[in-house]
């Protein structure tokens, strides 16, 4: 038998789970995911994606490894599997699962007895063997001479895997996770509320996974808060740009804003107003930039700001429903989160954010949304939104990276 | 007299692109990357471009690179930073057989903190013994290096299976490679690689000297040698060179965006070189390693029977032919290369091995005018010598 060349995978065999499942959407989901993961791809390799029942195979034109890792980072994808195709014929099924085999095997102590199965599933039924007949058949073929290989079919700790098509099989060994969710864009456009800080890169991450595009916005209030401070949040964005390849960055100024709030309203009602005024902001830019929901990081409880109350007088100004993904999160499972997603690092770096320009002493707990209407009416709050959407700068980020 | 440049493993001439993507950074725009206002913000979004650029063409993702002096302090990191990370898990590290001496004396340079260094070896065709290595990989080894494209001969390593090798013998261990030679020549990938770090170089694919970087994969640590300021997530401290930056990944990216042309053009210029050195009589082309062994064509290391290389080198440079004897960072050392005794050479021998390395730049015309300059030489040095 010859041995045939398996160092580089043919394409990358990809699983969806929640999404075979959604009915008549299903066509409009695929071609999101195909779409999808296109853009992640592009950087490295054009790929070609060919959609099978269920599954999807990729075929890239270089580095099929690579392609593979940032296929994990696509939503709406259970499990990945580098594969190599073949004429789909028992015979040269057998005979590169014996060369996958083999490679494969050399992952393993040279002293250890790998627990192993063959598992075939069929896309065409035509085939004219069973799955099981095929596993009966390929695996004394595959295992004929292989040392330290035990077969074993309840608890294989190495599977090699077959799936038959009409024109092709595809034999593979590995098993990458995927994040799963629904694919990006699938739900509509939302608008992130982004600071620096580590919850609401984590909060437009989990609104990314539940199928939501984003697109994002942040407060600059120069020159309180310097240039640095800017460039923070852009990386946090490139930082999710692995999620979602293209995205708009809103930077609104806000410092007259905050100015104002300061002079003419309570100093213990400043956050909540300004976070009022955000909510504002973000509505009018979420409108135009047909968005059908705000994202923020709120916690329950976690600051001053995040009582019920509170939250209460904060959503109130927003014109859009507001998805809080960590509502009901520990600091340590945002933090945890953070630290998966890449954001973590980049959070913590110390640069202020536009909430920490002149924090009161003692910030209101209970906030009453009389008492933010009351302050509000001390100021012009339309004239303050729409010299502040003047001043917009719009950041297009593209980009691979982090 | 017009220069023909044949000594491209050595360095390379800079790029028209690169040069002009360097530009603004050595005038303009010189603030400190780690300023607050807006020219240390503009010099930190060009390095945060160059480190993608550098990131696509070795496969990874920015937060992957890590910008250094250039390929001998890549090396150095990553042997010394990553076997003092890792010495609570053991003291031995294997070094290739022909590594760069950047790897190999970082590696001796251990021994001081109670390390202890094997060396792999060169089996008789001149292939990497991996059955040896087998032998010599143990519980405690917690770093082998390898590298990727041999600067003396061409001749590429087997790295991923080394890699894999390692993974299986030594599970503590950082598998750490030289891919200088490899960048712009071979597809680069700390994933397809299977290894922890990986090192390259700017000035060796037409990048401005004094730039390079090490490549490391998510969740390995190093410490670091240089300390300082928390550039390079704190490990490697000192302001950033914006403009040798730039220039990497400029280099970078058009080396990679256009291996596949670069390979075939040194291809067909390396089998000019085959043609001619069929021809002299006693001459020698080397390529170490089993037949099917793939050579990186751009590097063509020959055994001219008669002079010593120096004086050929002499020779050749007042004729406008440049080249080298064996890698440039080692000429004067004494120590036989073991690539030379698998070829069938002695240690007299090694004093006639010339390297003639090509790059993108190098045209045919050069060459078969090169080829002509030396095929003269080398009768008018034949007819004195006898």
């Amino acid at each position: 038998m010859t041995t045939l060349d398996v160092t580089t995978p043919e394409m990358v065999l990809i699983r969806y789970g929640e999404l075979a499942l959604k009915g008549k959407n299903r066509g409009s989901f695929e071609h999101a995911l195909i779409r999808n993961i296109r853009a992640a791809c592009e950087p490295i390799s054009n790929v070609y994606v060919e959609r099978l029942r269920g599954r999807m195979a990729v075929i890239p034109e270089k580095r099929a490894g690579d392609v593979a890792r940032r296929i994990q980072d696509v939503f709406g994808i259970k499990t990945i599997s580098p594969a190599w195709g073949c004429e789909p014929a028992p015979e040269k099924i057998a005979e590169l699962g014996r060369a996958i085999l083999a490679d494969a095997l050399r992952d393993y102590a040279p002293n250890h007895t790998v627990q192993f199965r063959v598992k075939t599933s069929r896309g065409d039924k035509s085939f004219p063997m069973t799955s099981m007949d095929l596993d009966r058949f390929v695996a004394p073929l595959v295992l004929e001479g292989v040392e330290n290989v035990k077969v074993n079919l309840s608890k294989p700790e190495l599977t090699l895997g077959i799936e038959v098509r009409t024109e092709r099989a595809y034999v593979f060994v590995r098993r990458l996770k995927g994040h799963g969710g629904l694919p990006v864009g699938t739900l509509g456009r939302a608008m992130v509320l982004l600071s620096g800080g580590i919850d609401s890169p984590v909060a437009a991450w989990l609104a990314m996974k539940r199928g939501c595009a984003v697109s994002y916005i942040t407060f600059h209030s120069a020159p309180y808060i310097g240039e640095a401070s800017k460039k923070k949040v852009v990386d946090l964005v490139r930082a999710l740009a692995r999620f979602q390849s293209h995205s708009r960055l809103f930077v609104v100024p806000f410092t007259e804003i905050q100015e104002t709030i300061r002079d003419r309203a309570p100093a213990p009602y400043r956050t909540v107003l300004y976070r009022r005024m955000m909510q504002r902001l973000a509505s009018r830019l979420a409108k135009r930039d047909r968005c059908k929901a705000l994202v923020t990081g709120e916690s329950l409880g976690q600051v001053a700001s995040q009582t019920l109350e509170n939250i209460t007088c904060i959503a109130d100004a927003a014109e859009f429903p507001v998805l809080r993904p960590l509502i009901c999160y520990d600091k340590e499972e945002a933090i945890d989160l953070a630290r998966k997603i890449g954001t973590f690092e980049l959070s913590i770096i110390p640069e202020p954010d536009c909430c920490t320009v002149f924090m009161p002493p003692r910030p209101i707990i209970k906030g009453r949304i009389e008492a933010c209407e009351a302050a509000e009416a001390e100021m012009d709050v339309e004239a303050l939104v729409e010299r502040a959407l003047e001043g917009l700068e719009m950041i297009n980020v593209k980009g691979d990276v982090y | 007299m017009h220069r023909i440049y044949l000594d491209n493993a050595a360095s390379t001439p800079l790029s028209p692109a690169v040069r002009e993507a360097m530009a603004p950074f050595l005038a303009q725009s010189f603030g400190n990357p780690s300023s607050a206002h807006r020219l240390g913000v503009e010099a930190e979004e060009a390095i945060d471009r160059a480190r993608e650029l550098v990131a696509r063409a070795v496969g990874a993702r920015a937060r992957n690179v890590i910008f250094t002096s250039g390929g001998t302090e890549a090396n150095n990191l990553a042997v010394i930073g990553g076997a003092r990370a890792r010495k609570t898990a053991g003291r031995h590290l294997i070094v290739g057989p022909t590594e760069h001496a950047s790897v190999r004396k970082a590696a001796l340079a251990l021994e001081n903190e109670g390390f202890e260094v094997s060396f792999a070896r060169l089996d008789a065709q001149g292939a990497l013994d991996q059955g040896h290595l087998a032998t010599i990989l143990r519980e405690d080894t917690v770093l082998v290096a390898q590298m990727l494209v041999s600067n003396e001969f061409g001749s590429i390593y087997p790295v991923r299976d080394v890699a894999r090798l390692v993974r299986t013998r030594a599970p503590h261990a950082l598998v750490h490679i030289d891919a200088v030679q490899g960048l712009g020549k071979r597809e680069l990938s700390i994933t397809e690689l299977g290894c922890h770090t990986l090192a390259i170089s700017a000035h060796k694919v037409h990048g401005p000297k004094g730039t390079g970087a090490l490549i490391v994969s998510d969740g390995v640590q190093l410490e670091p040698l240089l300390h300082g300021g928390p550039q390079e997530h704190g490990l490697r401290a000192g302001t950033e060179n914006p403009a040798g930056i730039v220039g990497l990944g400029r280099a970078a990216a058009d080396a990679e965006g256009s291996r596949e042309q670069t390979v075939a053009h040194l291809t067909a210029l390396r089998e000019l070189f085959v043609q001619l050195i069929e021809r002299l009589p006693g001459a020698k082309l080397l390529e170490p390693g089993t037949p099917q062994q793939a050579m990186m064509p751009g590097i063509i290391t020959t055994f001219l029977p008669g002079v010593p290389s120096s004086v050929r080198l002499h020779h050749l440079d007042e004729r406008g032919v440049l080249a080298s004897a064996g890698a440039a960072c080692n000429a004067k050392r004494k120590d036989v290369n073991p690539a030379l005794l698998a070829a069938g050479l002695d240690a007299d021998d090694s004093r006639r091995v010339l390297r003639f390395s090509l790059a993108a730049t190098t045209t045919e015309e050069e060459v078969r005018h090169a080829l002509r300059v030396i095929e003269e030489l080398h009768h008018e040095l034949e007819a004195v010598e006898s």
